[in-house]
């Protein structure tokens, strides 16, 4: 496999068309290097942005068999240290029941060595749960690894959803291809007044079966979920 | 025949912060049932129950299992349950409680309600918590026990 070649200054705003494997012939390279274009064409390159897009879908939201509609973007990708790095990658898509879904990270960062993997950081997704329920997340970091079709959120992840419920986890793993979820850090989870803290938490079966162990602790304010209840309908903050 | 007496401290008011601690909790969303294991122990106000297991049961309609938020149809109690509250005591094996009719029952070989030195003991104790009144069964004939209640009255503990 041809080494990647060290392109001088990795600025942005490369226009790249091809498939990742672009370490063509030196010429390519530097053409590459050289052109300087605002404009992104769509990457063909079949970043695996799509199924990172469902990954950060947490279990209990997943609902995606078939492969949605799928669109990918991205202000500028460049290679630095030898790694793709992709600035703003953004993806949107429609699910299988045709409700919008987007997805944008910081960056993408991929080493061609290794094009199973990709990094994400940045990541901040919004996810319909239903026509009327968004989640929105938000990932410091993610690795996803393409065979495995796993997602390792390794650092903060905070999901909240437009009914209020608010997520906080230290760090999750999610294995896309059996919807399951775990975590193995403390997470809290809180809607409309009643709160579930432990610290670990797993999600089976795409979030039908959802398991918090090692020290669970469910705290309920009857008065405060009424008030929620039939307040807004849930638009209170949660605490 | 059974016996009845008010345990008014056993009372579980509406909307006084609960707290539900165990070593493990799964929620069964599309059962919508939560289900407490391992050093169960729930709270509310001077209340205190503590059990082995206890599920929840939502009812169907709103909020979601995952988060506690949907309102609880009942609770169904084991592996040993011990309900303590201001002045009383009650032990039993199981026990049910109802949120609509807020009724609990506790049952089992030997159902124990007590109050300072004055002891119950049956193989049920049936508690209307909205008014606190407690009423002890005694065991059927069926599981050899003769069916009364045992009730131990310490003198002088009612002079208190």
């Amino acid at each position: 496999m041809a080494r990647p070649i060290e392109t001088s200054g990795g600025g942005s705003g490369v226009a790249v068309d091809t498939a990742i494997a672009l370490a063509t012939s030196r010429a390519d390279a530097f053409d590459l290097a050289a052109r300087h274009s605002r404009r992104v064409r769509f990457l063909k390159l079949a970043l695996p942005l799509a199924a990172v897009a469902l990954a950060v879908l947490f279990g209990g939201y997943t609902y995606l068999a078939a492969p949605p509609s799928i669109q990918v973007k991205a202000e500028g990708a460049a290679f630095s240290e030898g790694k793709l790095v992709m600035a703003k990658p953004q993806l949107s898509g429609f699910t299988r029941d045709n409700l919008p879904y987007s997805m944008t990270a910081d960056r993408a960062v991929q080493d061609p060595a290794n094009q199973g993997v990709v990094e994400l950081l940045g990541i901040d997704a919004n996810l319909p749960i239903s026509a009327d329920n968004i989640a929105k997340v938000d990932a410091v970091r993610g690795i996803y690894d393409r065979e495995g079709n796993t997602l390792n959120l390794t650092e903060q992840v905070i999901v909240k959803t437009s009914d209020g419920m608010v997520a906080k986890l230290k760090s999750a793993y999610l294995d896309m291809g059996s919807g399951a979820m775990k975590s193995d850090e403390p997470v809290e989870i809180s809607l409309d007044g009643s709160k579930i803290t432990s610290d670990s938490m797993s999600m089976l079966d795409n979030g039908k079966v959802v398991v918090f162990e090692k020290k669970v602790r469910v705290d309920i304010d009857p008065a405060r979920m009424k008030a929620a209840q039939n307040g807004s309908g849930g638009g209170s903050a949660a605490n | 025949q059974d016996s009845q007496s008010r345990l008014s401290g056993l009372k579980l008011s509406g909307d006084q912060p609960i707290q539900i601690e165990s070593d493990k909790l799964e929620v069964r969303e599309s059962e919508n049932l939560a289900i407490f294991t391992g050093n169960v122990s729930v709270t509310q106000g001077p209340t205190v129950m503590k059990s082995g297991k206890m599920t929840v049961y939502y009812a169907k309609d709103g909020g979601s299992a995952a988060t506690g938020s949907a309102n609880i149809d009942r609770l169904e109690v084991d592996d040993k349950v011990y309900v303590k509250s201001d002045k009383q005591v009650a032990t039993g094996d199981r026990g049910t409680f109802d949120m609509k009719t807020e009724v609990l029952v506790m049952s089992g070989k030997e159902v124990v309600l007590s109050e300072g030195d004055n002891v119950l003991v049956g193989c049920k104790l049936t508690v209307q918590m909205k008014t606190g009144l407690a009423q002890v069964d005694g065991c059927n004939k069926g599981t050899k026990g003769n069916g009364r209640v045992m009730m131990s009255i310490t003198p002088g503990s009612q002079k208190k």
